[in-house]
């Protein structure tokens, strides 16, 4: 009888080992892959911060600190900085104004599916390609939106891509834009959770419509608003494709955002060691907003 | 009426995100001197073909681009959805010891920005020899971490008593993979193949850094090349931005229900 017991437990034993290995086999391939092209690149990045490697050099000295109090002494990293926080700010824009286009968009128009269609376009379709467009839409001599402004009677519009005061804005409006499909698209799905009865009654005056969307609506979307504005931080962060295509960092270092940055202190200057100083700062930044969203969604989410 | 009066106005405010489109097309179809003219024109009095025709025929062919866009996009898409589908399908569906801890690894991994991790891979293609060709593109491009956060998902929402009664039948992980789970995940794995695809195909970064023969240059970077050499062509400039997008507007055109559905429950049920 024992033994009959002792002879199942083995075999479960030895079923769930072997499930083990085959969990590792299914994972392995993927996880080898994410390891060599994203983790170990990454750590590495972390040491060569510490280090004054230049490309092409085949030497390298660790340096300490040396790096990151050049960083806090240099003004384009300042410059850089407030940069990126200006190009930030178009996220919780495009965020709000995403929930009141869902908000209209899903009960409240004629040709629902075409009009959610046309604010999609951008997010999907849109690459580099794009860039190019913006940049003449925003041409400050006679492009269209300088000929819309000096038709309104603005005699000194602004100068847009090529002036300091106003190129960064540029990109605010076109992140505004490209990231606004997105955010409606995500709170018309999680309108689709809220209680018809709360949409329905929205519809009835104007007072008490406001006020449900306010106090009611708001609340019940609030973890997309979360994740929302987490995602869009991040992903907006990371963006250096478009400064890179548009205007390069100029005029000045006007829109030299911190990926940019990093990307030409590293391939135009060849300062690898102080390029990767920068990236590890760009990091804890990430893991700052990702710690915030951890915390802000027990506080101030509501869950219901 | 108040719907009608809305409707109006957020045709108005739709028609404005599609303008930089409409604005686009327009242009590519211009001569030099009525881009800018005032009052403006949406079709050109003397349409011309020929700053399309001069993108696909001129000096700087978009052919040799969009062979190498659709080389790279296809096969890391192909590569992407392959592996993602393999390792979510762990995650999913098999206990094992530290599977948890192996998922934090992924969630943190989704963290790490593109550029932290771009000099260590100048180093590594270097080193492999890879460095200026294609395979510096395929190849950390076949290995996605959002890719399995996104099948996961699905893979969970999968009915789990079919697969169960096939293990009764004595099928093993991989059979249940093959037989069961792909059929059945279908159509989530058509929206990654989609969104990823999109991803590979407007990639600008790692082409800039990573690529430096003309011979090679992805669309976005051909793109950028011919704006770089062309900076005053505005029309040979919008035909080739409208070039660049038309594969684009395709899959937009395609997939958008695929895409829409897809982003929408990875992100409401995450």
């Amino acid at each position: 009888m024992l033994l009959i017991l002792l002879g199942e437990l083995h075999m479960k034993l030895n079923w769930m080992r072997r499930q083990q290995l085959v969990g590792y086999m299914f994972i392995a391939p993927n996880m080898i892959g994410v390891s060599c092209f994203i983790i170990i690149p990454a750590l590495f990045s972390i040491i060569l911060a510490f280090t004054n490697w230049e490309f092409p050099r085949l030497s390298a000295d660790f340096v300490g600190m040396t790096n990151f109090s050049r960083l806090f002494q240099d003004e384009v990293f300042y410059q850089s900085l407030k940069n990126t926080l200006i190009f930030l700010g178009s996220v919780p824009i495009s965020v709000g104004l995403g929930f009141l286009v869902a908000i209209v968009l899903n009960k409240s128009v004629y040709l629902k599916n075409m009009l959610r269609t046309m604010f999609f376009l951008p997010y999907i379709t849109t690459g580099i390609a794009i860039a190019f467009v913006w940049m003449l839409i925003f041409q400050p001599v006679d492009g269209p939106v300088n000929t819309l402004l000096k038709s309104m009677g603005i005699v000194h519009p602004p100068g847009w891509l090529s002036s300091t005061s106003s190129a960064i804005f540029v990109f605010d409006i076109i992140w505004i834009w490209f990231l606004l499909g997105y955010n409606v698209i995500i709170y018309l799905a999680a309108l689709q959770e809220v209680p018809s009865e709360l949409l329905e009654a929205s519809k009835i005056d104007g007072a008490r419509r406001m006020h449900t969307i306010r106090y009611i609506i708001w609340p019940l979307v609030s973890p997309s608003t979360l994740f929302l504005l987490m995602t869009g931080f991040i992903t907006s962060i990371k963006q250096m494709g478009i400064f890179q295509a548009i205007t390069d960092g100029g005029p000045g270092d006007s829109t030299t955002v911190l990926s940019l940055f990093i990307y030409k202190t590293a391939f135009r200057y060849y300062d690898m060691g102080y390029a990767s100083a920068i990236s590890v700062i760009l990091l804890l930044i990430i893991i700052v907003i990702t710690a915030i969203q951890w915390f802000a969604q027990k506080k101030w989410v509501h869950y219901s | 009426m108040r719907k009608l009066i809305l409707t109006v106005i957020m045709f108005l405010f739709a028609l404005l995100m599609i303008y930089p489109f409409l604005w686009m097309i327009s242009t590519s179809f211009k001569q030099p001197f009525e881009v800018f003219q005032y009052p403006f024109q949406w079709i050109s009095d003397h349409p011309t073909l020929k700053y399309h025709e001069n993108v696909w025929t001129g000096p700087a062919s978009f052919v040799t681009y969009y062979l190498n866009s659709l080389k790279v996009s296809i096969i890391s898409t192909v590569g992407a959805v392959f592996f993602a589908a393999v390792a979510a399908y762990g995650f999913s569906r098999i206990e094992f010891k530290g599977r948890e801890t192996l998922f934090l690894i992924y969630l943190v991994a989704m963290m790490v920005p593109n550029q932290i991790i771009f000099v260590p891979k100048f180093i590594l293609f270097n080193a492999m020899g890879i460095y200026n060709t294609h395979m510096a593109l395929i190849l950390p491009g076949v290995f996605t971490v959002l890719g399995v956060f996104m099948l996961r998902q699905f893979f969970i929402a999968v009915p789990k008593d079919i697969s169960e009664s096939a293990m009764l039948d004595g099928a093993g992980h991989m059979s249940i993979f093959l037989r069961i789970m792909l059929p059945m995940a279908k159509p989530s794995l058509a929206t990654f193949a989609i969104i990823d695809f999109s991803w590979h195909w407007n990639d600008f970064e790692n082409a800039l850094i990573f690529l430096l023969d003309e011979r090679l240059y992805t669309v976005s970077l051909g793109l950028q090349n011919f704006v770089l050499e062309n900076s005053v062509d505005y029309n040979g400039m919008m035909a080739a931005a409208t070039a660049g997008m038309i594969p684009m507007i395709i899959v937009f055109l395609f997939g958008q229900k695929f895409i829409v559905e897809g982003l929408a429950s990875s992100a409401v049920k995450g």
